[in-house]
Formats: C-alpha cells, structure tokens, sequence
C-alpha cells in the first residue's frame, strides 16, 4: 500500500499533442480515487504512467514516496485491472491468478490462489482456459489476478465496461466492498459517470489532458467548477438554459425562458447585472404544475418512462431578453437551449404537446459564465 | 420429390472428391509405378489390376545408402528450421511491436527474398560457401535454407504478434515479470499455433529443396531430394526406383503433417486479421 503523488506530470507525444497536461494529483494511501472523463481525456495515459506502461514527460512520480519516473512496471509492485482483462490464453485461471507470484517467487503461492479463487466464486473453474469463461467469470479472474497479490496499488482501466447493464451493477458494489476490505489505494478509470459518483472516495474530472476538478462525488454534482464538470457528472446530463440578470425596480431578477424569478442572493452574480448568463438545471431539482401555476412556462417535447420516474422533456416558451449563447457549442458540452429535463413521478408528467408549468428552487440552480464557462456563485 | 438440402450436400461432395482426384492422382500414380514390373508401367491402356513386386524396393535398398540421405534430409530440414525460427520469431516480435508506420512495409520486404529465383542465387552462394569452406557440408545447405526460410517466417510472426493484444504483454509486465520475461511466458506461448505453422512450411521447404542441395553438397551429404535424380539414368529412366525412392522422401512429410494438422490448419487461420 502506498500513496501515489503526479507533481507537474506531463506526457507529450513527438507531434507536440499533450495527452496529460501538468498533472497535480496526490492521491492519500488506501484512498480510491476514480478518474473520469471522455475518451481521450487522458486518463487511461495517467493510469499507465502509474503503472509504468507510459513514459512520463516531464514532472515527477511517486510512489509510497518514491520517485517512480525511471522505475520499470516490476520495480513498481502495481497490481493493473485491464480494459480486455488481459487473461493469459495459454495458461489455466489457477495459472492465470498465480502467475504474479510465481514470477516474483512468492511463497505461498497456492494457498493465495485458492483463498482468492474463494472469494471470487472460482474455485469451481481453476482448471478452465479463460477461453471456457463467459465474460462476467474473466472479469472475476482478472479481478482475483489482482487480488493475489499484495501491491502497492490497484490501478483499474475501465474494468466494468464489457459487462452487461446488470452485471456491471453488481461488480460497482463488489469492487468497492473488495477495495475497503483489502484497504489498497486504487485507481480507477472510468468514462462512466455513475461509477465515478458511486465508486470512488474522491473523483478527479479530465478534459483534454487537463485536470477539471477534484473532489467527493458530492462536492462534484452539487458544485462544479465550470460547465464541462457540471454537464459530465449527472445522469441524466444538466439542462443549461439562457439566462439574463437584470436590475429590477424590487431587486434584480433573472429571466428565463419562460419566466422571469428573483435573482437568488448571492454576491456574485450581482456582477453579471444586465449580462448574459448560463443557467444549469438538473432534473431532480424540477417538477411539474399545470400550465400558468409554475415558475416557468412550457410545453411538453417528449417522454421517456424510465418505469421509476418520467424522464420529460419540457420546452420553454420564448424569452424577450435570454438570448442563446453560440460560441459555446462544444462537442463535449450540451448546447445551451430553451430544453428542461424533468424527472417527474409516473403520471405526473403530461402528453407531448400538452402545455405544463415548471416549478424549481431558485436557491439549486447552477450558473456559469457564459465566456469563461467557469461557475459563478 | 428430391429433398434439395440432400442434393446439395451430395454436389458438395463431389466437388471435394474431384478436386481430391486432381490433387491425389500424381502422387498416387508415382506410388503405384513402384509396385509395377518396368513393362507395365507405361502399359497402354493402364492396368489397373497388375501382380505387385517388391522388386523396385529391393533395389532402392540395394543401390542408395537410406538411412544417409534420410540423416541428411532430416539434419538439414530440422537444421535450417531451428535456425530460422530462432532468427525468425525474435525478428517478426520485434517487427509487430515497433511503432514505425513503415514495420508493414518492412515485413513485406522479408517476403520479397523469397520471390527472387534461386537459380540466380545459385553461384553467389555457391562461391561463398566455397570461401568460407563450407561447401559440400550439411552446414552450406542449412545457412541458405535459413536465409529463405527466416524471411518466410518473420513475415508470418509478424501477422501473428501483431493479432496478438499487447494489453496480454502488459499485464506480464505489471504482473512483475521482466521485458524478456513477458516475452517467454506470455507471448511465445500465446503465438504456438504460428510457430508451429511456419516450423512445418520451414521443414517442407528445406526438406524439398533439391537446387541447393544438388550443387552445395557431396555423395556423404546428400539429402533424399537429390538421390531421386539417381533414377535418371543416362540412357533410360528407371522409374520404379524413382517411384520406390519417392516414397521415403513423401511418407515423412505426409506423415508428419498428418500428425500435426490440428495445429496446422489452427496456425493458418488463426494469424489471420
């Protein structure tokens, strides 16, 4: 077990493209940090600096307070859950677990495999290829080829991702409730949101090679640092709506498509007084009224049933002043639209077409500059 | 009513065995000419009902020492193909790792060696084995099989390390074994069926190779290719010895293949992507 610490970590290619870009990350021993972001964000090429697959640029890395730059994969002592699983074809699952340790010599060996295979539910399969198992028996291999050991880290490429829905659900849980009991500082990679925020004791968000945040799950959803954090974390994605804060006669106020709602009191948003903003909503802080009995006006897009809740879609009436910002499409950040999320109780919603009223808790919106993408308030 | 699925099968069939008739029919004459007395062999029409003699045989036994040009054949197969695969499988390894865009091109230029006609590498290399004092030993015909061979077989590694993830190697890595390691534990083995696809296509080459042989080496050096020109006399053919003789030079080949065909056929379509 170790701690693991990026200090000014960079990895450029001979093209110039940085894949990590200054990287300052300590992640605390026993820790599980979840890494996320979208594909090539740079964070599988940060994974594998840990693991020493991919040379570092420039920076240090320590490991258990080590420099690790020039350390081979070996010298590391790092236990990696690959994408593919990465199972060894030729040998058998007993093989393919005890592999680590016969390559180091452990002692031991056969009574940490059999151990591992027990709490894998794999004894029944030892003997098998791993071309004889279905995908969720690899995993668990794959899973146990780690567990064998006693590294000074677990690092994880999206281990999850070939699984079923249902599957996948069942590993999150058994994955943490392996890492607390083993208490190894891990890793994980990930470009699903619902892993990061289930997973991990702290989520790092990537874009571009370039850290966004770093946080609790929590801390992440509630309050993002800029837009791409707000709209990568939450399923389903944040709604970003035109806004315009204006000084009222009672108070300034901010309009909305639709509506316009007292401008909830905090101290910088006063700075945007006859400016454009970006508010986010998320669609659990939105329900539904009959039409003139809301905050805003609507109407219904369309449905999806998500048998639980509704996911609806609402569209806002026009507004005189919020005006749609352009130069903010970005193909990794929703766009900017007149278009609410809801997630309402079966029955509460209304038929596509029907108009509906929208109420929400000003307190709970999100806002973002509009220019700088970054969050205000 | 004719059932059309029994139909089908049945043309299926047909085409396989007319296609094993073309493929089969020359060896099989060959064989059959080695049971036959000198004048039926050329009997027109051809007798398919003959007395068989063991005469044929019993003249390979009298005039050929067997078991040298076997010695021979099997030495320089087995020699050339464990030279070729130890230059070979490293070389086409090193090929499907490199990150050159330009490894593709390369692996195709190991192909091209074995496009260039060996009559015209005849005297060069000739000459070289002369200089270097090799000539006429097992040795000269093993290095030049080598070099054709190698080719072959980088070029065919190449394919197969390249269908081979390197995550598998990876995990070697991160497992704690060394460069080296990971390499003969993990990839090597997950490689076999190629290796043991190109060691059988090195052996049928060299076994076969006759131009090489028939200039590079002497009578105590010489493989069972080269003996079956013995049979051409200077006046006449005898082609009873020649049928006799080619059933030892075809029967280990045939035989080994036979043996081996699981990993054969599992080899050649396995490199496939």
């Amino acid at each position: 077990m170790a701690a693991i610490r990026f200090d000014h970590v960079s990895k450029a290619y001979a093209d110039g493209r940085r894949a990590v870009d200054d990287l300052n990350l300590d992640i605390a021993d026993g820790e599980f940090l979840v890494l996320v972001g979208p594909s090539g964000c740079g964070k599988s090429t940060a994974l594998r600096m840990i693991a020493g697959l991919e040379d570092i640029t420039d920076g240090r890395l320590s490991i258990g307070g080590v420099i690790a730059n020039a350390l081979s994969p070996r010298q590391r002592n790092v236990a990696m859950i690959f994408q593919s699983y990465a199972l060894y074809p030729h040998l058998s699952v007993a093989e393919n677990l005890g592999f680590a340790l016969k390559v180091r010599k452990a002692p031991q060996a056969e009574r940490r495999v059999a151990e591992a295979a027990a709490m894998l539910e794999l004894t029944a399969l030892l003997a098998r290829r791993p071309g004889q198992l279905s995908g969720g028996q690899r995993q668990r291999v794959a899973m146990g080829r780690a567990l064998v050991r006693d590294p000074n880290a677990f690092l994880m490429d999206e281990p999850l991702s070939n699984l079923d829905a249902r599957l996948r659900g069942q590993m999150r849980v058994e994955i943490t409730r392996l890492q607390r009991a083993a208490g190894v500082t891990t890793v994980y990679v990930t470009h699903d949101q619902v892993e990061a925020m289930t997973m991990g004791d702290r989520v790092a968000v990537m874009r571009g090679g370039v850290l966004q945040q770093l946080g609790n799950p929590r801390t992440l959803y509630d309050h993002p640092v800029n837009l791409f954090v707000a709209a990568f974390m939450g399923s389903p994605p944040i709604s970003l709506l035109p806004g315009f804060v204006r000084a009222g006669a009672d108070g300034p106020t901010l309009e909305l498509p639709g509506a316009t709602l007292a401008l909830p009191p905090r101290p910088r948003l006063l700075s945007y007084l006859d400016k454009d903003i970006i508010v986010g909503v998320r669609a659990e802080m939105v329900s539904l009224t009959d039409t003139g009995k809301g905050d805003l006006d609507g109407t219904v897009a369309f449905e999806e049933d998500l048998g639980a809740s509704v996911l609806t879609t609402v569209d806002l009436a026009p507004s005189t002043q919020a005006r749609i910002v352009d130069d903010l499409a970005e193909s990794d950040i929703p766009q900017v639209t007149r278009r609410l999320k809801a997630n309402v109780q079966a029955g509460r919603g209304g038929r596509p077409g029907a108009p509906v009223g929208v109420l929400m808790d000003p307190q709970r919106l999100l806002f973002f500059d509009p220019v700088t993408k970054l969050a205000v308030g | 009513m004719v059932d059309t699925r029994t139909l089908g099968l049945a043309l299926r069939r047909a085409a396989i065995l007319l296609v094993l008739i073309v493929a089969l029919a020359p060896i099989l004459w060959l064989f059959s000419i080695a049971y036959k007395p000198a004048r039926e062999i050329f009997a027109s029409p051809p007798q398919l009902l003959f007395t068989p003699t063991l005469a044929n045989f019993a003249s390979v036994f009298r005039f050929f020492d067997l078991w040298s040009l076997l010695q021979s054949s099997l030495i320089i197969a087995l020699g050339s193909t464990a030279l070729s695969l130890a230059l070979g499988v490293p070389a086409g390894y090193a090929l499907a790792r490199a990150k050159s865009r330009y490894a593709v091109w390369l692996a195709y230029f190991f192909l091209i060696v074995r496009t260039v006609p060996p009559v015209a590498t005849l005297i060069p290399f000739y000459l070289l084995m002369r200089d270097v004092g090799l000539l006429g030993t097992w040795w000269a015909v093993i290095l030049i099989n080598t070099a054709l061979n190698s080719a072959f077989v980088v070029w065919m590694m190449f394919s197969y390390f390249r269908a081979m993830p390197v995550s598998i190697e990876e995990a070697a890595l991160t497992d704690g074994a060394t460069d080296l390691g990971a390499f003969v534990r993990v990839a090597l083995p997950t490689v076999r069926p190629g290796i043991i696809a190109s060691a059988i296509l090195c052996i049928m080459f060299s076994w076969n190779d006759f131009l090489y042989a028939m200039f590079l080496t002497r009578s105590e050096s010489k493989p069972i290719s080269v003996a079956l020109l013995s049979a051409y006399g200077t006046y006449d053919i005898s082609w009873g010895t020649l049928g006799a003789l080619a059933h030892f030079s075809t029967l280990p080949i045939v035989l080994m293949m036979i043996l081996l065909n699981r990993y054969f056929v599992q080899g050649l379509t396995q490199g496939v992507h």
